[in-house]
C-alpha cells in the first residue's frame, strides 16, 4: 500500500521514529536467536566464558555431538518423530472424515453435534489434566507412546476447519456422483479430499507443529526416561539440571545445541507454515 | 479411584475455596495472565500499524518473518532459551547490562518481583508476531479510498493511522481479545518451565496448583475441583467479555 505525496518533514520524522521502533523490536527478537545459535556452535570452554556472543567463539560442534551421543538425545528425538508423524496422520484422517460427515444434508442431530463439538473447544485441556491422567492410567497407557499419540487424536478445531473447507465444495457435485453410483467413501476420498487441499495442508501443519511441541501430555503420562519425548528431555536437560549435577559437566553450548536440534524440523516447514496459518486462524475464529 | 466413591457434596470445592494457597495462586494467575493479556493485546497492534507504514517491502517481510518465528517454538525451548539468556553468570542480557555500566548482575528468575515479569515478557516475545499477522491480514482488506478521502481532508500520516487504520481493525481486535482471554486461566507451560524454588511463591498459577495437588500429592478430588473452577470461570469470563465488547454484533 503505497501512499505517496508526503515529502514534508513531518512525514520524514514519522518514518524515522517508526524505523527506530521497528529496529528496536527486531533487535529484541533476533539477538536471543543469534545468541542461541552462536553459543551452540561454540566450544565447551568458550561457551562458559562471559561476554556478548553473537558469533561462535572457537567454532566447534562439540555441543551437538555431546548432546546427541553422550546425552542420548537421539532417543527422545526418534520418539518425537514417531508421535508426531503417527499422531498427525491419524488426526488429519479422522478430522477430515468427521468434517465430511458434518456437511451431509439431512443428517439427524447435526445441530446438536456441532454444538457438542464447539463445547469441547471451550474447555481448556489443561483444566482436564487430572481426569485425562486417570483415564490413561486406567487404560494402562501410562509410560507408552500410545498415550501421547491418542491425546488430541481428533480435535473440534480441526473438524470444524475441515468442515468449513468442505462446505465450499458444491454439494451438487457429490449428488451427481451418487447418481453415477459412487459410494460415500469414494466421494470423500476422490472428490472432497483433493478439492480441500488447502484445508488439509492447514490442519497438517497446525497439528505437526503442536505435536512436535506437545509438552503437558508428555509430562503427565511419561515417567520412563526411555520413552521421553524431545520436549521433556529438553526440559530436564536445560531446566532441571545444574551445571554440575550429572557425572560430567553440561556446558552452555550443549544446552543450546539441544535447543537448536529441537528447532530444525520446525525451521524446515516454516515457509509452508507462513503460507497457510493465517487462513487457518481465520477459518477457526469465524463466528457461526 | 475405582470403587466406593461416596457423595460428599461440595466439600472438595469448599476445601479449595478456603485454601489460602489457592487464593495465592489465583492472584498470581490474575497478575501474570492479566499482564500477558494486556501486552499481547497492545504490542501486536503497535507492531502491525508500524509495519504497515514501512515502504520497503524487503524490510517489512524480514521483520514479519523474524517476529513470527518464536510462535513455532515450544515453551520448553523459549523458556530454556530465556533461562540461559538471563542467567547471572554468562547470560547475554546481564552481559549487555554490565557493558553499559551496571555493577552487579541481576538474578531475574530467582527474584520474586521480577520472575512474573519475565514470564509476561517471554509470552509477549513468543506470541507477538503471530497476532501481528492477523492484524496485517486485516489491514490489507481496508478500502484504499478511505485513505484518499482522509488525504483530501488534510490528514497527515499519523492521522491516517489513528483515524483510518486503527478503527478499521476493531473487529479483528475483538477476535484476538476473545482468543486471548480464553487462555488467561489455563496458563501452565511457561510457568512450569520458568518456575524454580526461589520464585515459586509469585509465579505459581492455578494450573500449577492443580498439577501439584493431583499428580504430586495425588489428591485427585481437590485437583479436579480446582480444575472445574477454572472451567466455570473461563466460561463466565468469556460470556462477560462477549457482552461487553458486543462481540456478536460484528
Amino acid at each position: 500500500m503505497k501512499r505517496n505525496g508526503y515529502t514534508s518533514w513531518q512525514s520524514r520524522v514519522f518514518d524515522v521514529i517508526n524505523t527506530i521502533f521497528l529496529l528496536t523490536l527486531l533487535v529484541t527478537m533476533l539477538v536471543p536467536l543469534i545468541n542461541t545459535a552462536a553459543l551452540a556452535f561454540s566450544s565447551n570452554f568458550a561457551s562458559m566464558q562471559p561476554g556478548i556472543v553473537l558469533w561462535p567463539k572457537q567454532f566447534s560442534i562439540e555441543g551437538f555431538t555431546t548432546v546427541w551421543n553422550r546425552m542420548e538425545l537421539y532417543r527422545p528425538f526418534l520418539n518425537n518423530i514417531i508421535v508426531t508423524v503417527v499422531g498427525t496422520l491419524g488426526h488429519v484422517i479422522l478430522s477430515s472424515m468427521a468434517g465430511y460427515v458434518l456437511i451431509q444434508k439431512g443428517l439427524p442431530g447435526k445441530k446438536l453435534m456441532l454444538t457438542a463439538i464447539m463445547v469441547t473447544m471451550m474447555v481448556p485441556s489443561e483444566a482436564m489434566m487430572i481426569p485425562l491422567y486417570i483415564v490413561n492410567k486406567e487404560l494402562h497407557l501410562i509410560n507408552t507412546l500410545y498415550s501421547l499419540i491418542l491425546s488430541g487424536f481428533v480435535s473440534g478445531f480441526s473438524v470444524l476447519l475441515m468442515r468449513n473447507f468442505f462446505l465450499s465444495v458444491p454439494y451438487e457435485m457429490s449428488e451427481s456422483a451418487k447418481i453415477d453410483g459412487a459410494g460415500d467413501f469414494r466421494i470423500f476420498a476422490t472428490m472432497y479430499m483433493p478439492l480441500a487441499k488447502a484445508g488439509l495442508a492447514t490442519v497438517t501443519l497446525f497439528e505437526f507443529v503442536s505435536r512436535w511441541n506437545q509438552f503437558l501430555p508428555a509430562v503427565l503420562y511419561i515417567n520412563d526416561q526411555k520413552k521421553y519425548t524431545l520436549q521433556v528431555a529438553l526440559k530436564s536437560l536445560i531446566v532441571d539440571t545444574d551445571v554440575t549435577s550429572s557425572n560430567f559437566l553440561i556446558t552452555t553450548n550443549v544446552r543450546m545445541a539441544g535447543i537448536v536440534i529441537a528447532l530444525i524440523p520446525l525451521l524446515i516447514i516454516y515457509p509452508y507454515v507462513q503460507k497457510y496459518f493465517v487462513k487457518g486462524i481465520f477459518l477457526g475464529a469465524n463466528k457461526e | 479411584m475405582i470403587g466406593d466413591r461416596p457423595f460428599i457434596g461440595f466439600d472438595n470445592y469448599s476445601f479449595v475455596l478456603n485454601d489460602s494457597n489457592f487464593w495465592k495462586v489465583f492472584w498470581n494467575t490474575i497478575f501474570i495472565g492479566g499482564g500477558t493479556l494486556l501486552f499481547q493485546f497492545v504490542m501486536p497492534i503497535l507492531l502491525a500499524l508500524s509495519l504497515n507504514e514501512v515502504f520497503s517491502t524487503g524490510f517489512k517481510k524480514f521483520t514479519q518473518m523474524a517476529v513470527y518465528i518464536p510462535h513455532l517454538f515450544s515453551w520448553v525451548v523459549v523458556g530454556g532459551m530465556w533461562i540461559l539468556l538471563l542467567s547471572p553468570d554468562t547470560g547475554i542480557v546481564n552481559q549487555i547490562l554490565m557493558a553499559f555500566g551496571m555493577e552487579k548482575p541481576i538474578t531475574f528468575l530467582a527474584s520474586q518481583d521480577k520472575a512474573p515479569w519475565v514470564i509476561i515478557f517471554a509470552s509477549t516475545w513468543k506470541e507477538m508476531g503471530y497476532t501481528c499477522i492477523l492484524y496485517l491480514a486485516a489491514v490489507v482488506g481496508i478500502n484504499p479510498s478511505l485513505y484518499e478521502a482522509a488525504k483530501i481532508d488534510g490528514a497527515n500520516r499519523w492521522h491516517q493511522v489513528r483515524y483510518v487504520t486503527l478503527p478499521q481493525l476493531v473487529s479483528t481486535m475483538k477476535v484476538v481479545f476473545m482468543l486471548n482471554i480464553l487462555s488467561v486461566l489455563r496458563l501452565f507451560d511457561p510457568v512450569f518451565v520458568l518456575r524454580n524454588g526461589a520464585n515459586a511463591s509469585t509465579v505459581d498459577v492455578i494450573m500449577m496448583y492443580t498439577y501439584q495437588k493431583g499428580i504430586m500429592e495425588f489428591s485427585v478430588a481437590k485437583a479436579t475441583a480446582a480444575g472445574f473452577i477454572v472451567v466455570i470461570s473461563t466460561l463466565l469470563l468469556t460470556l462477560i467479555v462477549r457482552k461487553v465488547t458486543n462481540y456478536d454484533e460484528g
